[in-house]
Parts: structure tokens; C-alpha cells; sequence
């Protein structure tokens, strides 16, 4: 995914661009910021993360290398985005499983006998909203360095991202999506979280996405975005906003939007129509 | 003009992935469907036999197939359904087939997968895609047409059976799927439905219910039962991604072959197909997508995506 990026756009904002094997990214304004894509999951490393999340299941396409690193260099934090640690929030969480259409008549069927029943959340719905560490060089009486790494501290706040500055259009200078996990659903639908990152002159901005369509019953989003300014002297503060929207097809109906599943293939076009669930925002202020 | 030598010409056509007439579609799925109905809900197959699974549209990535596994006549297959949905090229994928079929209909065997349906391909791309390359639903029509007198299995030299999805528990002889009346769309439920959809589970050993509420899972004792009973050495299977191409399961019982590869140009998996000489010994052949230059149109560059 190489965007055509003008020379002189980047030497204007002192940004330097590389690219190496699966990594891509930025350097600019005392952040770098990159990219990993590669395969799905092989077997052997599945069948790993299956066990380190205590699970039978996993999404069909889970990219468990795939990531989006922010580093702020000169404070050591460092916001990721990686498909483990959002399996781990979807197996916390542990909704209860939903139904598809067909269920109401399967429930007639004559059953076979010892049928087990699996109830494991197949939709693979995550709270997650990227990781955080910061990591500090201690300096060892004999000169040596440590790395320490501590949580980062996101606290609640009423600020608002600034959709109109980041609706003007503003040279990109680095722009990638990277999917994390997807599942089919055995063909009734769609799961999928990505993440997109954009970077201009004045600032980043990232959306992580997750979608979910079970087709004919239920579809949700659960967006996190992330904005961060370019200060040239103050500490950098970044706000994250997280979102859960969700609506069934019947009340998305009963509205005058199409039933039709195939009415509902990209979730930019639909998030709109969809009930707000949840909504917050929150800060993290970056100390040097 | 001769009937062969108009095939002839539409299949180096649709090699070079472009689509048909709408006419001439219509011609070959009637010519098609006087050769699919005549053919049984167990499809007898001879070996030597290579055994393809879902392609999904992926029409550069089965060009690649047939690289590895040879041209069709001269090498005689078995394809186990959802030539539809999800790529790029569903059209030219399963017209190009279907022409095989009707130029050669002893040299390759299509079966019917999930996908080969009017409700299914209306939400995952083969009828956006009919619409979008022939401006009318008519090809769509006469393609989902086809899919109904699709086998439902086939049976290579008595011994091994393939199906795109699995077993039901409403089946336990091979008599029992060729009493089924399979010209219909994929009914939700019931024993084709079954056959279309049904998936072999680790963790269970009869049978399962898929947390959907909807969908069997079956076990290794179901599928030691299934095969004993009816004489069988192993099923063969589609359906299921498969990271590295093939997966057995159930001591060797059965067997998911996946042949598109780099799914959704987005997976990186490889693919395979089975290939198995006249005495059924078998040979799995491993292949990668097609590289970006044997794809025709060059990679785009996105736009920057002012995404909010």
C-alpha cells in the first residue's frame, strides 16, 4: 500500500519516510510511528494462541504479527496495536453468543444424540483500545541501562477530537491500514478489527475498528480513535475517543433501512444509522 | 461452426479472464445443465483424480492451480464447490469451469459448495459482480440456475468420498444422499444443507451445535462411523481455510484441501490440491498466489484515505 507521498510535503514538516521488509512508517515531529503486515497465523503458533488464551477457538485470519507502534522517542511511550492483546480483551469480556436466523428452525430439528452445545462467543467482539507502555533508561551505578517499563495512565476528560482540523485536507504523509483478525462466521456475516493510521504535517490520527455484521440479526462497531497534535514545545497530549454503536436489522428495518445483508458490506456507510451504546473520551498526557 | 469449436474459442477466451457474452452464457449453461442432470447426487469419479478445493472468485490464483496440476483434459479433476464470492473474478472463475465441463465432461467434476446459492452470492460479491459486468441480473440468473443441478458429492473409485462441507447426522449411508431431490436452493436446513455446510470439530466427538445456534459439527466418532460403514478410506473436504493448504483430522479420516491461496489477496496462506495416481496413492502439490504481474490490471495506488 504505497501512497504517493510528495518530497517536498515531508522535507516541509521534517518527516523522513522508511520502508523494510514488513515495517513501514514515519519519523516526524519526535514520534515514530510503524507498520507491520505479514501472514495469518500458521498452524503450530495458532494452535500456541490457542492455549495462551485458554480457547478451542480463534478467528479464522487472526494477523498476529501485523501491529501499529507510536513511539514518542524522547518519553519513552509507546502505544501499540496488536491482534493478542485484543483476543485477550475479547476473551475477558465473553459475551454471550448470538443467534443466527436459521437457529428458530433448527431448534425443530430432531437431535442427534449426545449433542454438545458450543457457547463460546463466536463473533470475537473485543472492548479493546490499543496497549501502552512507557519505557525508561535507568542509568546503573556501574553505567549500565535498564529498561523499566510502566503502564501508561489514560484519564477521563470531556475534551472532543477536532473532527473539522482533521476534516481539512491536509498533505498525508504516511497513511496505512492493517487488519488484525477477521472471521467469516462460517459464511452468516463479518468480524473484522483493523486499525488506519494517518499522519500530516500538524498531527496523527488512528481509528481502531471493530466490525461486526451477523447477517439478517445484529450489526456492531466499536471504533477507538486516537488524536494527537504536534506540539513544538508543550508536552504531547493524546485523546482517545471510544465508541460502541450497535442496531438489529429488525430496528434498522423498522427505521426504513434495507434489510438486505448485502445492503451492509462497509461500515463507513452504515456507522451513522447506528444507536450510540457507549461513548467516552479520554487523555494521556505525555510527561518528558 | 461446430459446437467444440465455439467452446474452444470461449475457453481461451475466459483464459485470458474475459467474461462472455451474456448470449453466449445462456447457450452454456442450457448445454450445461443436459450434462449436470444426468449426473448423481454421488457422482462416481475415476482415478487418477487431483481433488481442488474453494477458489472463491480467485481466478489468476486457479490459473496458478492449473500450472501445478496440469491443463484439464489431460489432467482430470474434482472441484468441490464455492468457485463464487468474496474475489475478484467470480465470473470468469466459474464460467471458465463450466465451459471445461461442457467441452469435457468425463475430464472434470464440479460439486456444489455454501456458496453456489442465490441468497448466499447476493451478500458476498457473484451478484454485484454479474451486475457490475453485465449491467443486468440475467447471468447471475442462469449461473444460480446452474447451482441447483450441481452434484452434492462425489465418490472416487468407491473408496474415498468428498463433499465441500461434511456430514449429517441424517445421513449415515451413501444411499441415503442420493434419494435427496438436490434441485432447489441450499435449503437452511435438513441433510443437504448439512453436506453444504457442516464442519469437523476437534473438541467434540458426536456431534456439536455450533454456538449460532445453527450449523453441525461433528466429531471423529461420527466420521469413523460414517466410513466403516459405508467402506470408505477417507472423506476429502473444502470449506475450512487451511494456513498451509491441507489438514487431516480424525486419525487421517478426513482431510480439508484448500486451494486459494493468499484468501481475500490478503491471508499470505498457501494453497493445495490432491493429487491421487490410479492406485489412490496420494500427493498433496503446495502453491502460493499468482504474482502481481500474471494479474493483468497493475497494483493500484490507494488514495490517501481521509478516513475520520
Amino acid at each position: 500500500m504505497e501512497l504517493e507521498v510528495d518530497e517536498n510535503d515531508l522535507k516541509a514538516a521534517g518527516a523522513e519516510l522508511f520502508a523494510e521488509g514488513g515495517r513501514r512508517g514515519i519519523r516526524i515531529n519526535g514520534w515514530l510511528i510503524e507498520t507491520r503486515r505479514h501472514s495469518i497465523l500458521n498452524s503450530s503458533t495458532f494452535q500456541e494462541w490457542e492455549q495462551k488464551l485458554d480457547t478451542s477457538h480463534l478467528p479464522e485470519m487472526v494477523f498476529g504479527e501485523n501491529t501499529l507502534i507510536l513511539k514518542h522517542l524522547s518519553s519513552g511511550t509507546n502505544i501499540h496495536f496488536n491482534a493478542f492483546d485484543a483476543l485477550r480483551g475479547w476473551k475477558q469480556e465473553a459475551l454471550p453468543p448470538v443467534e443466527v436466523p436459521a437457529a428458530a428452525k433448527w431448534k425443530f430439528r430432531s437431535k442427534p444424540s449426545q449433542q454438545v452445545i458450543l457457547d463460546y462467543d463466536y463473533t470475537f467482539t473485543t472492548p479493546y483500545c490499543g496497549s501502552g507502555t512507557i519505557e525508561i533508561d535507568k542509568d546503573l551505578n556501574e553505567g549500565e541501562t535498564s529498561k523499566e517499563t510502566s503502564d501508561i495512565h489514560w484519564e477521563d476528560c470531556k475534551d472532543q477530537i477536532d473532527v473539522v482540523a482533521l476534516a481539512s485536507k491536509e498533505p498525508i504523509l504516511f497513511y496505512d491500514e492493517v487488519v488484525l483478525y477477521e472471521d467469516e462466521l462460517a459464511d452468516n456475516g463479518v468480524s473484522l478489527l483493523t486499525i488506519k493510521v494517518r499522519v500530516m504535517p500538524s498531527s496523527w490520527f488512528l481509528l481502531l475498528r471493530f466490525w461486526l455484521r451477523v447477517d439478517g440479526v445484529l450489526i456492531r462497531l466499536r471504533e477507538t480513535r486516537m488524536h494527537c497534535v504536534f506540539g513544538g514545545s508543550t508536552n504531547p497530549i493524546i485523546l482517545r475517543e471510544s465508541c460502541w454503536r450497535e442496531s438489529t436489522f429488525q430496528a434498522l428495518s423498522a427505521k426504513g433501512h434495507p434489510f438486505d445483508s448485502g445492503a451492509y458490506g462497509d461500515p463507513s456507510f452504515i456507522s451513522q444509522k447506528l444507536p450510540i451504546i457507549m461513548h467516552k473520551t479520554q487523555k494521556l498526557v505525555i510527561s518528558s | 461452426m461446430s459446437s467444440s469449436s465455439d467452446l474452444d474459442r470461449q475457453i481461451e477466451q475466459l483464459k485470458r479472464c474475459e467474461p462472455l457474452k451474456e448470449s453466449e452464457v445462456k447457450v452454456l449453461c442450457l448445454k450445461a445443465m443436459e450434462i449436470l442432470v444426468e449426473e448423481s447426487n454421488v457422482q462416481r469419479v475415476d482415478a487418477p483424480v487431483t481433488i481442488c478445493g474453494d477458489i472463491h472468485g480467485q481466478f489468476y490464483d486457479m490459473k496458478e492451480l492449473f500450472k501445478v496440476g496440469g491443463d484439464c483434459p489431460k489432467t482430470n479433476y474434482l472441484f468441490l464447490g464455492d468457485f463464487v464470492d468474496r474475489g475478484f473474478y467470480s465470473v470468469e472463475t466459474f464460467l471458465l469451469l463450466l465451459a471445461l465441463k461442457v467441452r469435457y465432461p468425463d475430464r472434470i467434476t464440479l460439486i456444489r459448495g455454501n456458496h453456489e446459492s442465490r441468497q448466499i452470492t447476493q451478500v458476498y460479491g457473484f451478484y454485484d459482480e454479474c451486475l457490475r459486468k453485465y449491467g443486468s441480473v440475467n447471468v447471475w440468473r442462469y449461473c444460480t440456475d446452474i447451482f441447483d443441478y450441481l452434484s452434492l458429492s462425489a465418490l472416487i473409485e468407491n473408496k474415498i468420498f468428498s463433499v465441500h462441507g461434511g456430514l449429517s447426522p441424517a445421513i449415515s449411508t451413501l444411499d441415503q444422499i442420493r434419494t435427496i431431490d438436490r434441485k432447489q436452493e441450499v435449503p437452511h436446513d435438513g441433510a443437504m444443507c448439512d453436506l453444504l455446510w457442516s464442519d469437523p470439530e476437534d473438541i467434540v466427538d458426536s456431534w456439536g451445535l455450533s454456538p449460532r445456534g445453527a450449523g453441525y459439527l461433528f466429531g471423529g466418532s461420527v466420521v469413523t462411523s460414517f466410513n466403516h460403514s459405508n467402506n470408505i478410506d477417507y472423506i476429502c473436504r473444502a470449506h475450512q481455510l487451511v494456513m498451509e493448504g491441507y489438514k487431516w483430522m480424525f486419525n487421517n479420516q478426513i482431510v480439508t484441501v484448500w486451494s486459494a491461496p493468499n484468501y481475500c489477496y490478503r491471508c499470505g496462506n498457501v494453497a493445495a490440491i490432491l493429487e491421487l495416481d490410479g492406485n489412490l496413492t496420494k500427493q498433496f502439490r503446495v502453491f502460493e498466489a499468482a504474482p502481481q504481474e500474471s494479474r493483468g490490471t497493475p497494483a493500484k495506488k490507494p488514495a490517501p484515505d481521509y478516513f475520520l
